[in-house]
């Protein structure tokens, strides 16, 4: 079970982190689009969110490396999980509130002809995420690990 | 338990990939955003006001009159939809001094976006703006397909009647690359979110309006 659990933990690493590097390698020399992307939620005053447009897809490449690697795996995870519940909450406020947006999670984004809106995809996804989220910082122990932790827990047996 | 890990070295292995990781990320991060700053010392075209979003402006004298603001890529499928059916109007309320109209080029579909702009501002100080506008849209080619060199910017404007020496040096040497990244930061403040979009008299038009001849005329004399 412990033998699973690790190996578990190596392919939750691999998914989580692949996905947040792969979503920032297609938007980060397009920083006009993930800027006009984060705008068009209407979520964050105009300034603000051209900035998280721009420091977004950087840090989704940071975060994605280094959960690959299995560096700082349980503060990385943690970082994953709450931006995936910001996702959920930018997502589902602009469902509710019927903009018609592009997600803009691979890159792309900003408004969409009305009605061809997509939100159920990205937020099945990002909640799928959320939960590899949770379970990482749970169980930051995996397997190819660069975590010196994951031996010592190992032997401590948590 | 005897094989305990080497700690000493593990560590430093882990600390040295979180260092790597962090500090390539900021060394890519600092550039973009200085990038993304508006240049002031960028060289402008004619009929440029900083003041209008560094858009190209058209009837700038007049008062009176509806100011539309029209934020447009020349890649955008759209933007080509939205002259073909209010391009011909535009040219003639700007022509009989009927409205302020300010074209905002913006380049956020990519590298051939920042060409064509910067070949519309060339144009600009040729007076031939709104002809290469229209050629432009007219032999749209597919988004970043490699179509829209500078070379094929130079022979469209001397399909529209640019022949001049300054024009093609204008173009080859992007002179106002600068200018183009000033638009589209201009437009980020802006809160622009996608293209076609129109202000008339800083109100954002209904997207309904925008392939309708007679709701768009209708809007623009409402003012």
């Amino acid at each position: 079970m412990r033998e699973f659990k690790l190996w578990f933990g190596l392919a939750a690493r691999l998914t989580l982190g692949g996905v947040l590097l792969v979503a920032g390698f297609l938007k980060y020399d397009e920083v006009d689009k993930s800027q006009m992307a984060v705008r068009a939620y209407e979520m964050l005053p105009v300034s603000l969110a051209n900035f998280i447009g721009i420091v977004l897809p950087f840090a989704e490449i940071g975060m994605g490396l280094l959960l690959i690697l299995g560096a700082v795996t349980r503060i990385t995870a943690a970082l994953s999980a709450l931006l995936m519940v910001v996702f959920v909450i930018g997502i589902s406020q602009a469902w509710a509130r019927g903009l018609s947006i592009d997600c803009g999670c691979f890159g792309g984004g900003g408004q969409v002809e009305p009605g061809t809106a997509n939100y159920i995809t990205p937020l099945l996804r990002d909640t799928g995420l959320l939960a590899l989220g949770i379970y990482l910082f749970r169980y930051p122990q995996s397997k190819f690990s660069l975590d010196k932790s994951s031996h010592q827990n190992l032997e401590k047996g948590i | 338990m005897s094989a305990k890990p080497q700690p000493g070295k593990d560590n430093f292995t882990r600390n040295l990939v979180i260092g790597v990781v962090v500090g390539v990320v900021l060394i890519m991060l600092v550039p973009t955003i200085i990038s993304k700053q508006t240049k002031l010392a960028a060289k402008i075209p004619a009929s440029v006001s900083a003041e209008r979003g560094y858009g190209i402006v058209f009837n700038e004298e007049l008062t009176g009159v509806p100011v539309l603001d029209i934020y447009e890529d020349f890649q955008c499928p759209s933007c080509a939809r939205f002259e073909g059916t209010q391009g011909q109007y535009l040219d003639s309320i700007i022509e009989d001094k009927k409205a302020t109209v300010v074209f905002h080029t913006l380049s956020f579909l990519g590298t051939e976006s920042v060409l064509a702009a910067n070949a519309a501002a060339c144009s600009a100080d040729e007076g031939k703006f709104l002809a290469l506008h229209k050629m432009l849209y007219q032999t749209q080619p597919q988004e970043n397909s490699g179509a829209w060199t500078n070379e094929a910017l130079v022979a469209a404007g001397g399909s529209v009647g640019i022949k001049s020496k300054a024009y093609k040096d204008c173009v080859t040497n992007g002179t106002y690359a600068d200018w183009v990244g000033n638009v589209q930061a201009s437009a980020a403040k802006s809160d622009v979110n996608s293209t076609p979009t129109v202000f008339i008299n800083g109100k954002e038009l209904d997207r309904n309006s925008y392939y309708d001849a007679a709701a768009f005329t209708a809007a623009v004399e409402q003012g």
